[in-house]
């Protein structure tokens, strides 16, 4: 009698819990983004509604990511794919096209291309070929880091997940809208830090940071690399040293996957410093998300061009 | 009746210069209107006829960047009308960065050069790597590809190419593949149809520019042909996505072109392929690939002909790397074969009777190279083989060094030494000719003009 009464409560239960609403969790939003920044501001956006991962690390080339068939596994498995867009991540093509997942088929309604309406720098003017190195025809693809073009970016991540889930994007616009209040509180600081040094120049080893150069006021006087993507010859970092020397500038910039130790040679030479800053989400110790790298990368300069 | 006419009349009178003052206004402004909206049209045309053009300037510093953020962002949103959120979104967009009379597809070219220097035996036996072309330098593979988007849902890509294929043979250009891919199926399918180069092994999917070493392995040059396997007919592949590493399952049917393995050239009689394709990411780092395929098909002679494959595939690349340190790769295959053999019983030299048997054979190899420098890598290959039907086997060992001056230009050399356990049957042409012994010192140059996609892994 105890047995089955047993049995019934627990039937009972489970009947309760199937039926009420919102007992089960809903399934969450797989999203991948082609790199961590993406990632950090589709999380930023998705809230808890999302599942983000980066098919590259903050420490990688995104030029030349390798297309691993582990980066299919999870664009198999994704609802949406967040690209960067401009030439930066076109081997996320081969990945989607591995992964067999028709809803990230070019054209697909997961397909989130975040560079729609920046207004893009470096847009060649003259006719372009691989003489010049790895230029973009279509302009500077490294604007994620850009903290002002963050609204454009996030308004872009939340046109996607809200064509894949109609039914989240007051919840997307809202997360959107939070994430945007506490970036405008930072930027207040951050501008308030870069307001001595604005002008300043500083030399970087290859064009990742005008964007961010060029939001806080400063210069990009050269690169190490004197086309993009190209080992520098002897002659030019000749030249770039004088300059170095010439203009009194201080500070070289260089990513973690760059020849650092060129770059401190350079350095020690021209009587600058080199530093290695967050050219991404995870690039440094510290960068973890989207404002803490933007905050490394801050506080460095500021105290570098002092 | 007659005075509210009278008073209708003197309104017209009276209102009648008003309303003409009115209509000369208007005219106007919709004249000026219709200039304004000239105008704009005229500039939009221009606009959209050319490149975004570069800012002028970095824009300045301005104090808050983030106040471009609007202080409520939920009211910059774009309304989203149900008939938009059901048709897909930017089914072009990969062509939104082009400009008018611009092509909608992807053009790349590839020049693979290949120069050899051998024995003189060797080159009148015509028994080298590259047979008839010993001691020359030529176009191996010339090759324009086109590929992008048929639509949203297909995927076409063409390639043609040429090379020189004998000593002073005119070169003839050839269609090396043309295929569609359907990428929008259910179920995480993707059908493939047309020419390609099949997905048997690895490097046999690998156009000769792009293989890591100058020459194909001897494996598949004994087994399938110095091109390899490249059929017509279409495959289908499937990725589960409930498993906790990537897997590709791939089945295929194809004509059976293939004069090496199999020939019989019928899709009722088909060549059947299939492949299963596993990915481990072991570290951050490190990497393995595993694989093991089988085509089965008919030879000319309406015989079954099976070839079994595995392929092995690790890669260490250091955090940050833009190249692996150290790449290690094998590939085997196991061919079933059944031939027919003569049988003189009388000794007259004419066959009394044939037999058939089944012929098992196997070969493989095993490569290794390290990239310690961006610009520079240095490899061996190991080969050894035994031939599909006649009796002996072969084996080399082929050090290289490459030297990459970009991304998109290459030169290669490479030391190979061949020893076979019987001379060939063009040893005996009786020219003094034998390639028992090869050593051929080979030489590549290889370049990318235009569009080249990624290579998986």
């Amino acid at each position: 009698m105890v047995k089955r009464l047993t049995v019934r409560f627990v039937l009972a239960a489970l009947a309760a819990a199937a039926l009420v609403p919102g007992a089960q969790a809903a399934p969450k939003l797989r999203v991948v983004a082609t790199i961590p920044d993406l990632k950090s501001l589709t999380e930023a956006v998705g809230g808890d509604l999302v599942e983000v991962d980066s098919l590259t690390r903050g420490t990688q080339n995104f030029h030349e990511a390798e297309v691993r068939p582990s980066m299919m596994l999870k664009l198999r498995r994704a609802d949406a794919v967040v690209e960067n867009g401009l030439g930066l991540d076109a081997w996320a093509d081969v990945a989607i096209a591995g992964s067999n997942n028709a809803d990230l088929a070019p054209g697909g309604r997961g397909r989130i291309d975040i560079s729609r309406g920046i207004q893009v720098l470096e847009v060649p003017t003259t006719r372009v070929d691989r003489s010049m190195g790895d230029v973009h025809p279509q302009g500077n693809p490294h604007f994620s880091l850009d903290p002002g073009l963050a609204p454009t970016i996030t308004q872009n991540i939340v046109d996607g997940l809200a064509r894949v889930a109609p039914e989240h994007r007051a919840a997307f616009e809202q997360n959107r809208k939070d994430f945007l209040i506490k970036l405008d509180a930072r930027m207040a600081d951050w501008n308030k830090l870069m307001d001595p040094v604005k002008g300043s120049k500083v030399v970087v080893f290859h064009p990742v940071y005008i964007y961010f150069l060029t939001r806080f006021g400063l210069v990009q006087a050269a690169a190490l690399e004197d086309r993009p993507g190209i080992p520098p010859s002897p002659q030019h970092l000749v030249n770039v040293i004088r300059q170095i020397k010439d203009e009194r500038i201080k500070v070289i910039l260089v990513e973690p996957w760059n020849d650092v130790k060129l770059a401190n040679r350079v350095a020690e030479e021209a009587g600058a410093k080199a530093f290695v800053v967050a050219s991404a989400v995870g690039a440094v110790k510290g960068a973890d998300n989207y404002i803490a790298a933007i905050d490394f990368n801050i506080n460095t300069l500021a105290k570098a061009l002092r | 009746m007659r005075a509210f006419a009278l008073t209708v009349v003197a309104l017209l009178l009276v209102a009648t210069p008003a309303l003409a003052q009115d209509a000369s206004a208007l005219r106007r402004e919709i004249e000026q209107l219709r200039q304004q909206l000239q105008g704009l049209t005229e500039r939009l045309q221009r606009l959209e006829a050319q490149p975004a053009p570069p800012p002028a300037a970095p824009p300045p510093a301005q104090p808050a960047p983030a106040a471009q953020a609007p202080s409520n962002p939920s009211t910059q949103m774009s309304p989203v009308s149900p008939t938009e959120l059901a048709r897909p979104r930017q089914p072009f967009s990969l062509y939104q960065q082009r400009g008018a009379g611009q092509l909608l597809f992807d053009i790349g070219i590839a020049g693979d050069f290949v120069g050899n220097l051998t024995q003189k035996n060797v080159e009148k036996a015509g028994g080298g790597t590259f047979a008839g072309r010993e001691n020359r330098f030529f176009p191996r593979e010339i090759e324009v590809a086109l590929f992008g988007q048929i639509d949203p849902y297909a995927r076409g890509e063409l390639r043609i190419e040429s090379g020189e294929e004998a000593a002073g043979d005119e070169m003839t250009v050839h269609l090396a593949e043309a295929t569609l891919t359907l990428m929008t199926l259910p179920y995480g399918t993707q059908v493939k149809l047309g020419q390609m180069r099949n997905r048997f092994g690895w490097s046999n999917a690998v156009h000769e520019h792009d293989l890591p070493w100058v020459d194909r392995p001897d494996v598949y040059r004994v087994f399938l042909g110095e091109e390899g396997l490249v059929e017509k007919g279409a495959e289908a592949t499937w990725v589960p996505d409930f498993l906790p590493f990537y897997l590709q399952v791939l089945g295929g049917v194809f004509n059976g072109d293939n004069e090496s393995a199999f020939g019989r050239g019928r899709i009722n009689h088909p060549l059947a392929t299939g492949r299963v394709m596993a990915f481990f990411d072991l570290t951050d780092t490190m990497a393995l690939q595993v694989g093991a395929s089988l085509a089965n098909g008919e030879t000319a002679e309406r015989l079954r002909s099976t070839l079994l494959g595995y392929d092995l595939k690790f890669k260490y690349r250091p955090e940050g790397w833009l190249h692996p340190l150290l790449t290690l790769a094998s590939e085997g295959i196991y061919s079933i074969r059944r031939v027919e053999r003569g049988l003189d019983f009388d000794g007259d030299g004419i066959f009394d009777a044939f037999q058939k048997q089944t012929k098992h054979r196997f070969g493989w190899y095993a490569s290794a190279e390290l990239q310690p420098w961006r610009r520079w890598s240095l490899g061996a290959r190991y080969d050894a083989t035994q031939y599909p039907v006649a009796p002996g086997w072969q084996w080399a060992v082929e050090p290289y060094v490459s030297f990459y001056p970009s991304e998109f230009l290459r030169f290669r050399l490479a030391y190979k030494h061949t020893d076979k356990s019987h001379r060939d049957v063009s040893d005996l042409l009786g020219n003094g000719g034998s390639s028992r012994l090869v050593d051929e010192l080979l030489f590549q140059a290889t370049f990318i003009l235009g569009a080249h996609p990624a290579h998986p892994f």
